[in-house]
């Protein structure tokens, strides 16, 4: 079988690893090159060794974005996932009515884009604060960090929540009828029987959000970008940010050190995913 | 089971037919690339393209970029040369510029705000001294230049005051000849503040919104005066640090704005620019201090009732003080692209500030008033006002505050603003707007 | 057993309250999006139609016409359909080849593809729009180019995972039978994926149809804006925001985006999960 097939690699693997090449690998390696060097376009670039680095991590900003993200990315994954197991467990309920019609404007959010998504809370969290005589969401730290939370929430419990149900629906149904017969109440039901039943579920979305916590951009450049003074800069922002709109030569190599410290960050949270879920895989 | 057969056949053929296609598009992604990286460096590559040269505008001021559109295609009807306008959303213009300058097609023509500015482009700047477009400037001072080049040339002369609602004022018992400095201007407005419900306003002055959509009102315009004041006494043009010389007077007029306003000042952190020009319009207020770029927001109370004070901050020779005159636009061409591109840029430049319908659409589509020597006069009243006032001796102040060192500055500055007005110390604005101004100039180096 | 029955009643109940208020956001965009400009302003916004304010079509006529709506539309559409067959169809040869012959040069691309699902786009968004621009893929249709290389690495994976599934003794009859692998593959494997087929497609679509930044950067912007990069057009200078057309122009992405949804709920749904359990 291999064999045979080896030969046709011009066809079946060359169109994706070529695009690959050119839509990935030379792209990254020349990021990462980049971020040794002074530059302002790629063909004019002067090696400065980790100056970039140094400058970065001496950026407030940077280290500002770094801590809020963090705030951001471990809050948000801890609602969204409480919220999204709350639901996920009413609506699999036995003789719910409605669970199908809830499901479905649940997930909705999740289709529409993070910029128009952006767009409309922006428009809805202004109105609220304007009418309670708060500041508005450009001013507003507190209120930009807890918008984006909202929106976060918005868009991805109703994701998180299918996911669950789907776990929820794939544990053995003997195992709750067994745990009836052994007179478990619903709470005990649910930490003794669907909890550890759900445990590689429950990684997945934790990771899931955590990861999409850590990369968020649209939804942020949408809601507040950054305002004010940078207080609700996240990190991709961030970067984006000292990429593009800072004055002066030095900042796009420090940008591309940020990034790749960025990379490293979300790179290192996937490994200790993969970590944990091979080692539940080898339990079970 | 056959029918399934049947079906993948389809299928299969559709399916082969796409892969053919993404092997079509690597094929073509591949020679492009060969081919760009042979010819070097990227600004002369484009072998392929015809002598005649193209014209890229990215232009910065969303609200003129359909006159802009229609202008080229005129342009591009009566000579054949192609002439592409880009503009980046509000407030991406930096970015846009960024991530465009780099391309094989990158802009020819695109724009600076000032010197702030010019230090981050000036290597991409051609030197616009022999060009026609400069020639063809009336005042030959509205420029950008580093040394002996001339960068970029300003091309819209922009006045901004405080603009009043003459039917309001004259109701409330006063003419433009009451108010002649600081003083008259705040017993004025003091005066309608008290009687605001008799004369049926809100407030004398519209909300000072302070976010990101109106705070540049305060930390850009309003804090021109000081800057002016100060950098005239002091002879300097671009200094990396200030005094705060005149910073009591900046207060004095920040809190007749918050004073007699149309609401509270706890409030006007809720409010925007949009809250501004509806209280303007609606006849809430009586005073707001923009300039003639926003008269097409207000054009609905009536060109006769829109007036312009200067902006008077109980400071310098009153007397004489006229319109804050100046600009935040200038025309920069790009020395990285083909001298084709050049030559069409420049060329579309000249025909832009001397044809008829290129001088027609800067002045009644566009709004401008423009410094060229064959500009047409625009109509707005605003601008008129401000002409009016410096051809009867009246000196106008010029834009100190496009030297500010960066946005991070003025963020700094609405922020301190805001906490001052929410009832904070005057202190925070003291240190964002003299100890910051060093700070950020440092950090631009 | 009664009780049981009052905790659904209630939960019902709950449930339905907070369905409303999880679409009251798109709600309150349809209403504003049909009011005059002077009437939609931070606070008016909670506000319904009224005679006052009621402007008719007026912002979506606006926003049609005004901004390139229809162009931009177009160019998310081109995008996103053309990426996506790209995607699924070199993607799942690619997968079915890598896990088949599986030899060093296999490994060595798979584990590529699983490291650039992790990496953040901040990482090459300069150095990859560099390379788009000299390699001329800054035109819709090229751009899926790009697509097809960074949307790779999630499809190669959840392919992959399938494929790894499917007992290899039907194919080798198959081939026995005289069949190429091309021909095996399009007869045999693809059906056999179809489900994962579905779950990659939608996951992918509803990337590419919303991603703001790549087509923000790569394509060429004096000819093309797609749907989110021209939202952004609704804000003008000196802080005005025309929010009326803005709205419009929002309601007219989200409608095509949840009628396919309502229409396709089950495959859409069940493509989320088997992608989320495998990634």
């Amino acid at each position: 079988m291999g064999k045979v097939l080896k030969k046709w690699w011009p066809l079946f693997v060359l169109p994706t690893v070529l695009s690959f090449t050119f839509g990935f690998i030379i792209p990254f390696f020349q990021g990462a090159y980049l971020s040794f060097c002074k530059f302002k376009t790629i063909n004019k670039a002067t090696f400065v060794g980790f100056s970039n680095y140094a400058a970065a991590f001496q950026d407030p900003e940077f280290a500002h974005a770094f801590w809020l993200t963090a705030a951001f990315a471990f809050l948000s994954t801890v609602l969204i996932n409480v919220i999204a197991l709350a639901i996920a467990l009413a609506l699999t309920r036995k003789g719910l009515k409605g669970t199908n019609a809830f499901r479905t404007v649940f997930f909705m959010p999740n289709l529409i884009g993070g910029i128009v998504l952006g767009y409309i809370w922006q428009i809805l969290i202004n109105a609220v604060l304007s009418s309670v005589g708060a500041q508005l969401l450009s001013l507003n730290t507190t209120a930009g960090f807890w918008g984006m939370i909202v929106l976060t929430l918005w868009q991805q419990v109703g994701y998180m929540m299918i996911i669950y149900i789907a776990g929820l629906q794939s544990i053995p149904s003997d195992y709750l009828e067994a745990a009836k017969v052994d007179g478990a109440n619903a709470w005990q039901t649910l930490w003794k029987v669907k909890i550890p039943n759900l445990m590689s579920t429950i990684t997945i979305c934790l990771f899931l959000s955590l990861t999409n916590g850590f990369k968020l951009f649209d939804q942020n450049l949408a809601l507040t970008g950054g305002d004010p003074d940078h207080m609700s800069e996240m990190l991709a922002l961030n970067i984006y940010n000292t990429f593009y709109s800072r004055v002066g030569a030095k900042w796009m190599g420090i940008g591309q050190a940020k990034a790749v410290i960025f990379c490293i960050l979300v790179v290192c949270i996937s490994l200790v995913q993969l970590k944990i879920t091979r080692s539940k895989e080898v339990q079970q | 089971m056959k029918a399934n057969g049947g079906m993948s056949r389809r299928q299969f053929i559709s399916l082969a037919g796409a892969t053919i296609l993404g092997l079509g598009i690597v094929g073509c992604a591949d020679n492009s690339a060969t081919s760009s990286s042979d010819s070097g460096d990227a600004a002369s590559s484009d072998s392929s393209s015809e002598a005649t040269g193209k014209v890229y505008y990215l232009n910065f001021k969303p609200e003129v970029d359909e006159a802009w559109k229609a202008l080229a295609k005129t342009y591009t009807e009566q000579t054949g040369v192609d002439v592409q306008i880009v503009t980046a959303a509000s407030g991406t213009y930096e970015e846009k510029l960024t991530s465009e300058m780099p391309k094989s097609s990158a802009p020819t023509l695109f724009q600076i705000s000032g010197y702030v500015g010019l230090e981050n482009w000036k290597d991409y700047c051609l030197d616009l001294s022999d060009s026609d477009v400069y020639k063809e400037l009336a005042n030959p001072d509205l420029v950008l230049k580093d040394g002996d080049q001339i960068d970029a040339v300003g091309f819209v002369q922009e006045n901004f005051g405080i603009v009043y609602n003459k039917a309001l004022l004259t109701k409330a018992g006063y003419s433009e000849s009451d108010i002649t400095d600081f003083a008259s201007l705040k017993k004025v407005a003091d005066d309608i503040q008290a009687r605001k419900d008799e004369i049926g306003v809100k407030g004398a002055f519209v909300s000072s919104g302070l976010d990101s959509s109106s705070s540049w009102r305060f930390t850009n315009h309003t804090a021109n005066m000081p800057l002016a004041l100060e950098f005239e006494e002091d002879g300097v043009t671009n200094p990396d640090t200030i005094k705060g010389t005149y910073l009591p007077n900046y207060k004095d007029i920040f809190d007749l704005y918050i004073t007699d306003s149309t609401c509270d000042k706890a409030e006007l952190s809720a409010k925007t620019a949009d809250d501004a020009v509806s209280e303007f319009v609606n006849g809430e207020a009586v005073f707001y201090q923009n300039g003639d770029w926003g008269y097409k927001d207000i054009k609905s109370i009536g060109d006769e009732n829109i007036g312009l004070l200067p902006l008077y901050i109980g400071a310098g020779d009153e007397a004489k003080q006229g319109p804050c005159s100046g600009t935040e636009n200038y025309w920069a061409v790009n020395a990285d692209a083909s001298e084709e591109d050049q030559k069409a840029t420049l060329d579309f430049l000249k025909w832009v500030v001397t044809s008829d319908e290129g001088t027609a659409a800067m002045a009644d589509d566009m709004g401008f008033n423009c410094p060229f020597k064959s500009s047409k006069e625009s109509d707005n009243p605003i601008t008129k006002a401000a002409t009016d006032m410096i051809k009867g001796g009246k000196k106008a102040v010029s834009w100190a505050f496009a030297v500010q060192p960066n946005q991070e500055y003025r963020d700094d500055l609405a922020n301190a603003l805001n906490k001052y007005a929410a009832g904070g110390s005057w202190d925070d604005v003291k240190t964002a707007f003299v100890d910051n101004w060093a700070t950020e100039k440092a950090a631009n180096k | 057993m009664g009780k049981e029955k009052a905790t659904n009643r209630v939960l019902s109940i709950f449930f339905t309250i907070l369905s409303l208020a999880w679409i009251y956001p798109m709600f309150m965009i349809l209403v504003n999006s049909f009011k005059t400009e002077s009437s939609i302003n931070t606070t008016s916004v909670f506000e319904l139609l009224g005679a006052s304010n009621f402007n008719g079509l007026a912002n979506y006529v606006n926003a049609l016409t005004r901004q390139g709506f229809a162009a931009a539309f177009m160019n998310s559409l081109i995008i996103t359909v053309t990426s996506v067959a790209l995607i699924l169809v070199c993607c799942s040869m690619c997968a079915w080849y890598v896990v088949r012959v599986n030899n060093r040069f296999c490994k060595a691309v798979y584990f590529l593809f699983v490291f650039s699902m992790v990496v953040p786009f901040q990482m090459l968004m300069f150095t990859l729009s560099g390379l788009a621009d000299r390699m001329g893929l800054n035109t819709p249709l090229n751009i899926c180019f790009i697509y097809l290389g960074f949307g790779a690495g999630l499809a190669v994976f959840m392919f992959a995972g399938f494929v790894k599934t499917i007992p290899t003794e039907i194919e080798e009859a198959a081939m026995i039978d005289g069949c190429s692998p091309l021909q095996v593959f399009f007869h045999v494997v693809l059906p056999i994926m179809k489900p994962t087929y579905i779950s990659v497609g939608i996951l992918e679509t509803m990337w590419v149809w919303n991603d703001y930044l790549l087509p923000y950067l790569v394509l060429d912007s004096t000819k093309y804006k797609t749907i989110p990069i021209l939202i952004q057009y609704f804000r003008g200078g000196f802080g005005h925001v025309e929010l009326g057309p803005m709205m419009a122009c929002i309601m007219m992405v989200i409608v095509p985006i949840v009628v396919v949804y309502l229409v396709c709920q089950r495959y859409i749904i069940s493509g989320v999960v088997s992608g989320a359990v495998k990634g």
